[in-house]
């Protein structure tokens, strides 16, 4: 019998990464050999055995595909459990699915990329393509807004970033912090600061609902069009295949037609 | 061509243990005054209704809770995916509105690149013998939705009860064997087509509903129903579904349960985030997926017009008459040409 599709793989965590107070990284590798082949923007559903699955953005795939990368944030009843795993545990993984975002259209414009907090892992893996194959693109610029210098992620890539030339990084917090001497102030605001013209960019947005849709109003107020504007939503999702019904914006299933949109795609109540 | 073959009522037992050696045999049976699906047993009292049947068809293809693999409580991981049942199978008497509400969820199960193959095999294991309607109920509305209650299109066998006999006609090949039955031996005329009559609950057009997105009605609505979630359940078509694990005495089960998007807990996410806060929100989500998301997604309405929303709901002023009173109001809008509400901010 064909296998059910709802019924997942197992893998192994690799590695597990404490990335600030309430996020964690888990590097998977599946038992079988099958390798997962994620473009930038796709999710997987993750499973701890007798507590159900969730939907995680693929943050990072291994060159090869042999393992990939989630991060997890400290919300419900699943993601604590996942926070107990330990290197060694076996999870299970189904995907990866839904659409991407379309880095091969983007070649030859320059890219902005805007996270809030654990809204960076999902873009994650368009700065390792561009970075991949950096001729192919113009600038780069990466804004990125966390609520304390305690909830900044990916530090390591942030180092790498802040040191490439090629590369102009503006890390934010929130409120102004003891011991923090960068830049203070949430991410709308930053983007307003830093008059982003449109030109021949594209931004792509992603943080937490009330983060997106400012700083598409900043956005929109710097006169950037919609269709130069992505983002990936986020809703409840079970199935991730367009079936179980529960992540629709009217007609479209954020699973199956998503989770990547640009602005014009999508009605406005869907932010 | 094929033809229509007689089945006389006093063969009708005979008829149906003949094809019990064979297969498992599902006919409708009543209980406590309403009609239900079971496995058919020559000593149980069974019968054919005129019209629709209570319980819908949609347990017997999408059970209500089905385990989808097993797993050992006290392991990281063991899960394995369950067999699928491919034992052959009959259901007999159910009518066209449950032939469109199947249409439909092939529509979602089978039509994509990751279709459901447990559906699909219990798809490929029943033969659909079904009844042509010899009256619209009380709530039946099917011919308000484009259906005809006595087509016979989408079974395997179609029959029809006429005087102290049934006619049974074989639409496919698959329908083929049972019209071989021994009992089925007599050529008779085909039934007699009728006229039928326009149903309660006319709605207007997809795109007239999608029109109505920011409409102040969709509060309205919400305040004459309980968001209870009962006509998900009885709806043909709704085949929302939550992914769960399920633990009892050390063996554990990944399971599909029937959810319902009218209930709160449906789009709520860890964090407490909900883009379906007010029953406001959920009324017209649900309206606006069976008579226009669903039309822009499958190219067909979800709604078969069979009424069990109608006869389940407990303030009886149920959904078709949602859609009937929003239906008016459109009709009303496009008169006057004005009276959009306050936008809200959630879909």
């Amino acid at each position: 019998m064909a296998t059910i599709e709802l019924v997942p793989e197992p893998a192994m965590i690799k590695k597990v990464i404490q990335e600030s107070r309430d996020v964690k990284s888990y590097v998977l590798k599946l038992d079988k050999s099958r390798k997962i082949a994620a473009r930038p923007g796709q999710f997987v559903e993750v499973s701890v055995q007798g507590f159900g699955e969730a939907t995680f953005a693929v943050t990072r795939t291994s060159k090869d595909g042999s393992d990939f990368t989630i991060s997890v944030k400290r919300m419900g009843h699943l993601t604590k459990m996942l926070h107990r795993a330990v290197r060694g545990d076996m999870v299970g993984v189904r995907g990866p699915y839904g659409n991407s975002f379309p880095v091969d259209a983007w070649k030859g414009k320059d890219i902005v990329i805007i996270g809030g907090g654990i809204g960076l892992a999902p873009l994650r893996p368009i700065i390792d393509h561009i970075l991949q194959h950096r001729e192919d693109y113009g600038k780069l610029e990466i804004i990125f807004g966390a609520r304390t210098p305690e909830d900044i992620l990916y530090k390591e890539d942030l180092g790498i970033w802040e040191n490439d030339e090629t590369i102009q990084l503006h890390t934010t917090i929130d409120v102004p912090f003891e011991g923090w001497n960068g830049r203070v102030g949430v991410v709308p605001v930053v983007v307003k600061d830093l008059a982003l013209k449109p030109d021949s960019r594209v931004a792509v947005v992603c943080g937490p609902p009330i983060m997106i849709k400012f700083t598409v109003a900043a956005l929109r107020e710097l006169k950037w069009s919609d269709d130069r504007i992505y983002t990936t939503l986020e809703m409840k999702m079970q199935c991730g295949i367009g079936q179980c019904g529960r992540c629709n914006i009217g007609e479209k299933f954020i699973c199956k037609d998503g989770p990547v949109f640009s602005l014009d795609q999508i009605p406005e109540h869907a932010l | 061509m094929s033809k229509w073959h007689k089945l006389k009522r006093t063969d009708l037992k005979d008829f149906l243990s003949r094809l019990a050696e064979k297969w498992e045999v599902w006919v409708p049976y009543r209980v406590d005054g309403k009609w239900e699906f079971g496995i058919y047993a020559p000593d149980r009292e069974m019968d054919f209704p005129e019209s629709v049947i209570h319980v819908s068809m949609k347990n017997l293809f999408f059970p209500k809770r089905r385990p989808i693999a097993k797993y050992e409580e006290d392991s990281k991981w063991s899960m394995q995916p369950v067999a699928a049942d491919d034992k052959p199978r009959i259901v007999m008497g159910l009518h066209p509105c449950d032939v469109a509400g199947i249409e439909y969820m092939d529509k979602v199960f089978l039509n994509s690149e990751h279709k459901d193959v447990l559906y699909e095999s219990e798809r490929k294991r029943t033969v659909l013998v079904g009844m042509l309607c010899s009256e619209m109920a009380d709530n039946c509305h099917c011919t308000d939705r484009g259906l005809t209650p006595d087509s016979a299109s989408g079974m395997d066998v179609a029959f029809a009860k006429v005087d102290d006999y049934y006619l049974f006609k074989g639409m496919t090949d698959r329908g083929k064997e049972i019209m071989q039955s021994e009992y089925l031996k007599a050529v008779g005329d085909a039934p007699e087509k009728r006229k039928w009559p326009a149903g309660k609950y006319a709605i207007a057009s997809p795109e007239e509903f999608m029109d109505m997105y920011d409409d102040k009605i969709w509060h309205e609505l919400s305040d004459i129903c309980l968001t209870c979630g009962i006509c998900t359940y009885a709806c043909p078509t709704c085949v929302c579904f939550l992914v769960t694990d399920e633990k009892f005495k050390g063996k554990g089960e990944r399971v599909t349960v029937w959810d319902s998007c009218q209930l709160q807990s449906y789009s709520r996410m860890a964090g407490g985030h909900n883009t379906r806060k007010t029953p406001a929100s959920r009324v017209r989500n649900r309206t606006l997926d069976k008579f226009a998301y669903s039309h822009l997604r499958y190219g067909q309405i979800s709604c078969t017009g069979c009424g069990r929303c109608v006869m389940v709901c407990p303030l009886k002023r149920s959904f078709p008459q949602l859609g009937a009173r929003l239906s008016e109001r459109i009709r009303d809008k496009k008169k006057s040409k004005a009276g959009t509400g306050a936008r809200s901010k959630e879909d």
